[in-house]
């Protein structure tokens, strides 16, 4: 079988392309597992605008149920709005199908435990255990769990978002804004939080029965058509979004893309005095430590993943977390990474600052970063880990997630996804010079 | 020998909830027949009970899944979802019902194109797909649809089909029981388009089923009741798919559902059109009386509604049915249908002017007794082989277990294929007769 076509799993969920690893009864023996594992309670499901989820999620809802499990069903919905939600209203549990910054032929099935956070690493494997075993849970006719339509309160969202930002002051600066959504499920969103924030919203890609316009992952080289459109209106700002809405990057007013490894940075500057503590990955730029220490927080690294950092921030009280794939999550607010959360902070940082985004991302030291993927297979993958292992054990290596170097002027990692069958290199050096020649060094040594 | 409660066979999968009908199950066999159909709308039905959701969920994934667009039709009898899939051209349907079963079962029901079930050939290639586990599935799913309306079709085709006005002068008091199932939406209405003055009971589910779905006299008792305060001609009384019918007089007696069917055939023959009749082997020989009568030829076919439907086709029969009380109008449609066999009754009520209970007792008396018991499949085959041994100077015909006829009467002794159940019917010229052919079966079993 190709590596491709693997069901992935993590402690996420399950993530796999459609209909080759992923399909409506792998979807239901988990929710059924999931389910079994919750017990009682309800459950908050909620999906994307690919084509699959709707029947994906149909799977999700008939084996809720049958476990005598309730369930709301919020229909489309970004995954942080459900994370949210279920913050606030007694949840045992949420499903979300949503494939986050995966390409098209994937999808996903994510687990969220009692508050919207990711599974700890032993609830999911009890998960799984249960779900081998196949050992659900079945409730009679009279006890199975009813389903509701659920609607997500944007109120007490935007409601909370004001309370973390000066929403007058952000109102009287009219800031002009250019969004693409990547046609994804926050699209339908994205008016109400311009009118609320009193922007001139500019939308492009803005349409969720249409095809994604580029990879839904919002990285500096997909950020082309905002960059010309923040150009050709003389916007203040731009945007770009993964497909589920938790991811954000920045296009600055002279319609330069910043990467996406400066939304936790420029997230952390705008809570400037108001957070203690943040924790990012050991794969995020030096951008972050740089931010943290004009913003006089103290960052701890952990492993890469939502689930690391959240669980992490938990453990440590940190208040804040992020990584360098565009994502922010502040604990008062969410568990999820939420990417109109880090717009309020940026839109406070600029009317707070009387600054440009240029202008405020100008003190930053120029780093050069690299991501580079190197194609794998299931088999290969680990296989080259345990040989770098060895070539590097040396370099007094980091072992937090994969392996991390850290030398003079220039630091990497490289680690398996835990969401594909690639291996990830990321190198960061103060000039692209020393980021290549680490890039052929790995490269190389792999294949020794 | 242990007994699974899931039987999957050809009339489709049926299993209790909370034990054996599980989401995957339902999902996997729902892609089964998406994969079998090939594609295009598959109309998706239900009855009332309250795991149709869950199951509905299951079916649509598993639809989508396989390249076909569901199409919810909601609440909906299967006769209706039988002619909606025929007259809207679909390719196929899938009715969630456990029929006459308990609330805690549920079921699927696969229709193909034309709006009859499956021949047994066919579901052979679809438990090859099914037990393969090979899906055509797609990466691109299609899209769910919606029509609400589908009851209309099937109304507006018996209501053509009815001469209304007849009835309108009449305008007898009907009491009807739909058992809150799939007819409880639109019976009342129906039945009212018709010229009859209506009384519903059971209307509604409370806690399951307000009585056993199955219509069978003894599950009656509050329609005969209600027959008798209303003061009201007729009573009828549906199972939840509303394929079956039965009927009460207006003293409150139930006259069964083999005369149930038997009336609706007379009356087809007399005021309808002449044309062979087609039932099956374990219907009462009372439908043989009146095609004689008639001067009509009648057909007899294995058990099974598929059976009839196309033993009825065969023979250019227009009228037919099942003795359960699955009365089968070709006009109509070639499946059992329990709104036409109330159209028929109540046409016949009214060009009679007589009483029901007067109708009834235009008939020949007959005594059937129906038995089941549980014995191991390999034993079913010995007992078959054992009593067409005893019997065998009777008229003997084995096309479907063994049915053997004497002039005073007759017995049925059927194996099913799906259950380790045998299904013994007897009739006889009195109930004597009846008790003692049984007694003699039972002892000759033992």
């Amino acid at each position: 079988m190709k590596g491709e076509n693997r069901l992935r799993i993590s402690v996420s969920g399950i993530r796999g392309r459609v209909p080759e690893a992923l399909n409506v009864e792998i979807a239901s023996r988990f929710s059924s597992a999931f389910s079994s594992y919750i017990e009682e309670g309800k459950i908050a499901v909620c999906r994307d605008f690919r084509c699959s989820s709707h029947m994906l999620e149909m799977a999700v809802i008939s084996s809720v149920v049958a476990c005598g499990i309730d369930c709301v069903d919020f229909g489309q919905l970004p995954t942080p709005f459900l994370q949210f939600l279920m913050r606030e209203e007694g949840f045992s549990g949420g499903i979300a199908v949503s494939a986050g910054h995966n390409p098209l032929p994937w999808n996903a099935v994510i687990l969220l435990n009692e508050g919207g956070n990711y599974l700890e690493p032993g609830e999911g494997s009890e998960v799984f255990n249960i779900y081998e075993a196949g050992d659900f849970k079945k409730a009679s006719w009279k006890n199975l769990g009813s389903v509701e339509k659920g609607i997500f309160p944007v109120e007490s969202y935007l409601r909370d978002i004001s309370r973390l930002v000066n929403i007058e002051r952000i109102r009287g600066a009219g800031f002009k804004v250019v969004a693409d959504p990547c046609n994804s499920v926050a699209s339908v969103f994205l008016g109400a939080f311009g009118d609320f924030f009193g922007l001139d919203l500019i939308s492009i890609n803005d349409d969720p029965e249409k095809p994604f316009p580029h990879p839904p992952d919002p990285s500096s080289e997909n950020a082309s058509q905002v960059e010309a459109v923040v150009k050709g209106t003389n916007a203040d700002l731009g945007f770009l979004l993964n497909s589920d809405g938790s991811r954000i990057s920045f296009v600055s007013e002279r319609g330069e893309a910043l990467n996406e490894e400066f939304t936790l940075p420029l997230c952390l500057i705008s809570l400037k005095d108001r957070i203690n503590k943040a924790v990012t990955t050991v794969a995020t730029s030096g951008l972050a430590d740089c931010a943290a220490e004009m913003a006089g927080v103290k960052l701890i690294r952990t492993r890469v993943g939502q689930s690391a950092v959240v669980h992490m921030m938990e453990a440590e009280k940190a208040e804040a977390g992020g990584e360098g794939s565009g994502s922010f999550v502040l604990s008062s607010f969410s568990s999820g990474y939420d990417s109109m959360l880090s717009l309020a902070l940026v839109l406070d940082l600029l009317s707070r600052e009387h600054k440009s985004l240029s202008e405020i991302a100008s003190p930053f030291p120029k780093f050069f970063m690299k991501k580079v993927k190197i194609e794998s297979s299931p088999v290969e993958m680990y296989k080259s880990m345990d040989k770098l292992e060895e070539v590097y054990s040396k370099e007094n290596p980091d072992f937090t997630d994969g392996i991390r170097i850290e030398r003079k002027g220039v630091w990497f990692i490289i680690r398996p996804s835990s969401t594909e069958f690639i291996l990830r290199l990321i190198i960061e050096g103060e000039n692209e010079e020393l980021v290549r020649s680490v890039e052929e060094e790995v490269k190389e040594r792999m294949q020794l | 020998m242990r007994i699974s409660d899931l039987k999957i066979s050809i009339s489709g999968i049926r299993g209790i909830v909370g034990k054996s009908l599980t989401p995957q199950l339902v999902i996997k066999f729902s892609e089964a027949f998406s994969t079998y159909i090939g594609g295009g709308k598959i109309a998706v039905a239900t009855d009332t009970r309250p795991s149709a959701e869950m199951v509905k969920y299951a079916v649509f994934s598993g639809i989508l899944s396989c390249g076909a667009s569901p199409l919810d039709l909601g609440v909906l009898p299967i006769p209706s979802l039988q002619i909606y899939t025929k007259e809207k051209e679909l390719e196929g349907s899938i009715s969630i019902t456990a029929s006459h079963n308990p609330v805690e079962w549920n079921a699927l029901k696969l229709i193909k194109k034309g709006g009859f079930f499956l021949s047994p050939y066919e579901a052979e290639e679809l438990l090859d797909f099914y037990y393969q586990g090979k899906f055509r599935r797609v990466q691109k799913p299609e899209k769910i649809e919606k029509d609400l309306e589908a009851f209309t079709i099937h109304e507006e085709k018996i209501l053509r089909f009815t001469d209304k006005e007849l009835i309108k002068k009449r305008r007898p008091k009907v009491v009807i029981d739909p058992c809150g199932g799939a007819a409880s939406p639109y019976v009342k209405n129906f039945l009212e388009k018709l010229g009859a003055e209506v009384f519903c009971i059971n209307c509604k589910l409370k806690d399951g089923f307000p009585r056993n779905p199955e219509p069978l006299p003894e599950n009656l008792l509050a329609l005969s009741e209600a027959v008798k305060n209303y003061g009201a001609d007729i009573g009828f009384a549906q199972d939840a798919d509303a394929d079956r019918l039965a009927a009460v007089d207006e003293k409150g007696n139930p006259v069964g559902e083999e005369y149930t069917l038997a009336i609706a055939v007379d009356y087809f023959l007399k005021r309808k059109e002449k044309t062979p009749v087609v039932v099956n082997l374990s219907t009462s020989r009372v439908v043989e009386d009146i095609a004689q009568r008639a001067g009509v030829k009648i057909f007899r076919s294995k058990v099974g509604e598929i059976n009839v439907s196309r033993s009825m086709q065969k023979n250019g029969a227009k009228i037919g049915g099942e003795g359960n009380g699955g009365i089968i109008v070709s006009d109509i449609h070639r499946c059992r249908d329990s709104f036409s066999g109330m159209a028929l009754l109540l046409e016949y009520l009214a060009w009679s002017g007589k009483k029901f209970s007067e109708i009834r007792a235009g008939f020949p008396d007959y005594f059937m007794i129906k038995e089941k018991i549980v014995v191991s499949f390999r034993e079913g085959k010995r007992i078959v082989s054992k009593l067409g041994q005893k019997f065998r100077s009777g008229n003997v015909n084995t096309s479907d277990g063994l049915k053997v006829e004497y002039p005073e009467f007759w017995f049925h002794v059927r194996p099913s294929n799906t259950e380790p159940v045998v299904r013994i019917i007897v009739e006889g010229k009195s109930e004597n007769l009846a008790r003692e052919v049984l007694a003699d079966i039972m002892g000759e079993i033992r």
